[in-house]
């Protein structure tokens, strides 16, 4: 593999920002064709069992600002960024949806779209599920994730099980047969292996903090490395994949404007902590059941619950919920997920560093959040919870349906945490210009050898987890980009 | 603003309020243990993005000023129970952080922050 120290001047024919599930996909299928290919990653690599899944230490070493970034709103909406070889796919959830096709089919008819077919992508879908190695767990589920299941089929909501990307193997399943055990197939053990073998160059520690742009081309880059020295990148094309809320930034530091980081969608979030009679907390995974019977409007599922994020979830109405603390053994966290009609901003400010990031709820968004913390409640009652400690301030204990009713009278968006972990549509793709940042297959419009070619480009939030469709996406773009001539152009 | 984003550690701003939340919030913690909390809380402010750092500090220099005073903190108490945008994550954000690395670091903590013996 060619990983290599980030110096002051490097090049390439193709300059990839960013090194997650859209920039490693694209890496490997430039390689492979033959580019001379430079990955660039502003953060480490960290290897898989180095860290304890969704702790403070793996937040630290691999998300960006140790976890702790805000969307500013009322209520604001805390969010996270991966910020590591292989991006958000070292910590997120490892959960696999593939697109929707009516989603795509729409997708392709409200921004024009060409040449986007469905069938294609989910074609292309196909070959990233055998990459990954997407499946569902081959041994029992955990007690957080049937917990979902048990209430939802009380209810005769639809449910079931969400394949990962992971690798199980046999000898951990036959001593413990969890989904705990599985071996996550992120960017770091599949696409970025891959395209170092065939060539690609990948420099950590290495932010790019502009591109050097004259009359719509880039020639070359202005980076900081990790000791703080600034260094140059020159290339032919780039392909700006730093996720959502990095890569409009980047474009608008870089002086690119048009419609660059003003459409930004998430999958807005609120939680509750389930306690029950018999120990279930499971801290270092998180349920692999969702239930879909409200989708694409309202999802609901299982978060990571060590101790400390149950603390958080209790952290709202502390001074009546404080005590089930020291009971955190019996206790789950777990979400309700709307497909948001609000829509955010990604602005770069002249001298900070980071982007100024704002999100809007809609009133539809704030009753479709109050409404799934009620349903999702209800659905706790049903699994047999004694206590539910909804994540607002004024919340009450929910013991039974009477205080469901309660519990949805004093809830507020305003005052609840809300969180998201999917963020997107700060570049649209599409041919028109009025809304969309970059054309059919991620050339940034008025640019010519800038792309974009990560959750950016996805024209609305897609009601599921996002990293199918991306992959799918960047796949199909780089790809084109190849057919297209790309870097002899 | 510049000053305020990167170069003045978040401790010294920060630290004194973080403190007497947590004492407030968790009172038998015991004090070297809250020390670390904070001093956990004020590196992860000093990590916080630009802008979000800036309103964080801006309010940290407010509180700080309202704790030089007596009965400052009883001010600061009723102050971010108000429905004022940003006043009100002040605090929230502080105590999201410590409660977190308190939890994680010691997971038999009790609601007041007492220690009690690990059972099997």
């Amino acid at each position: 593999m060619s990983m290599q120290r980030a110096t002051a001047t490097m090049d390439a024919d193709v300059l990839i920002v960013g090194t997650g599930a859209g920039g490693a996909t694209t890496a490997a299928i430039l390689a492979e064709a033959g580019l001379d290919v430079l990955l660039v990653e502003e953060g480490d690599w960290v290897e898989q069992g180095a860290v304890v899944p969704f702790s403070l230490d793996q937040m630290d070493r691999q998300y960006r600002s140790g976890g702790v970034t805000v969307a500013l709103g009322m209520p604001s909406i805390a969010y996270t960024e991966g910020c590591c070889a292989g991006g958000g796919t070292e910590v997120n959830s490892g959960l696999y949806w593939r697109p929707p096709g009516e989603l795509l089919a729409r997708w392709r008819e409200q921004f024009d779209i060409s040449d986007f077919d469905p069938d294609d992508l989910l074609a292309i879908a196909d070959e990233v599920e055998a990459d990954i190695s997407v499946s569902t767990v081959p041994g029992g589920h955990t007690s957080p994730s049937e917990v979902l299941r048990r209430g939802a089929d009380a209810l005769g909501w639809r449910n079931g099980e969400i394949p990962r990307w992971m690798k199980y193997p046999p000898s951990k399943l036959a001593s413990e047969p969890r989904s705990a055990v599985g071996e996550r197939q992120s960017m770091t053990r599949t696409y970025l292996p891959r395209a170092m073998k065939a060539g690609a160059r990948l420099a950590l520690r290495c932010r790019v903090d502009r591109l050097v742009t004259n009359a719509g081309s880039a020639r070359s880059a202005v980076t900081t490395l990790g000791d703080g020295s600034r260094g140059e990148i020159t290339f032919r094309d780039v392909f700006v994949c730093g996720g959502a809320i990095q890569s409009p930034a980047l474009l608008q530091r870089s002086g690119i404007r048009g419609h660059i980081g003003r459409t930004l969608a998430v999958h807005p979030t609120v939680k509750l902590a389930a306690r029950f009679a018999d120990a279930l907390n499971v801290p270092d995974d998180v349920p692999v059941h969702q239930v879909k019977e409200f989708a694409p409007h309202l999802s609901f599922g299982g978060s990571a619950s060590n101790p400390g994020l149950v603390a958080l979830a209790l952290l709202d109405q502390w001074a009546t919920f404080k005590h089930a603390i020291t009971q955190w053994r019996n206790i789950s966290v777990y979400y309700a997920a709307i497909t948001s009609e609000g829509r955010g901003r990604v602005r770069s400010l002249p001298g900070l560093k980071d982007p100024l990031v704002t999100y809007g709820l809609t009133h539809r968004d704030r009753e479709l959040l109050r409404s799934g913390l009620g349903r999702l409640a209800l659905l706790m009652l049903e699994a047999g919870a004694t206590d539910v400690y909804p994540s607002f301030k004024g919340a009450p204990v929910v013991r039974n349906r009477r205080d469901l009713a309660t519990m949805q009278g004093a809830f507020t968006a305003a005052r609840a945490s809300v969180m998201t972990v999917h963020l997107c549509s700060t570049v649209p793709m599409g041919e028109i210009e009025g809304k969309c940042g970059a054309d059919s297959f991620g050339r940034v419009h008025g640019c010519r050898n800038i792309y974009v070619n990560d959750a950016s480009l996805l024209p609305t939030a897609p009601g599921v987890n996002p990293q199918a469709s991306v992959m799918a996406v960047a796949i199909r773009n780089a790809r084109r980009f190849l057919d297209a001539g790309g870097c002899r152009g | 603003m510049q000053w305020l984003m990167r170069p003045v550690p978040a401790l010294p701003i920060i630290g004194s309020f973080a403190d007497r939340l947590l004492l407030a919030d968790l009172p038998d913690l015991p004090p070297s243990d809250r020390r670390l909390a904070v001093d956990f809380v004020a590196h992860r402010v000093d990590n916080l993005p630009s802008f979000t750092r800036f309103g964080v500090m801006v309010l940290g220099f407010v509180f700080r000023g309202l704790l030089a005073v007596p009965g400052g903190f009883g001010v600061a108490k009723v102050l971010v129970k108000l429905p004022l945008p940003l006043v009100a994550e002040y605090p929230r954000l502080i105590r999201s952080l410590a409660f977190a690395y308190v939890w994680e670091t010691w997971p038999n903590t009790t609601a007041t922050g007492a220690k009690v013996a690990a059972t099997a």
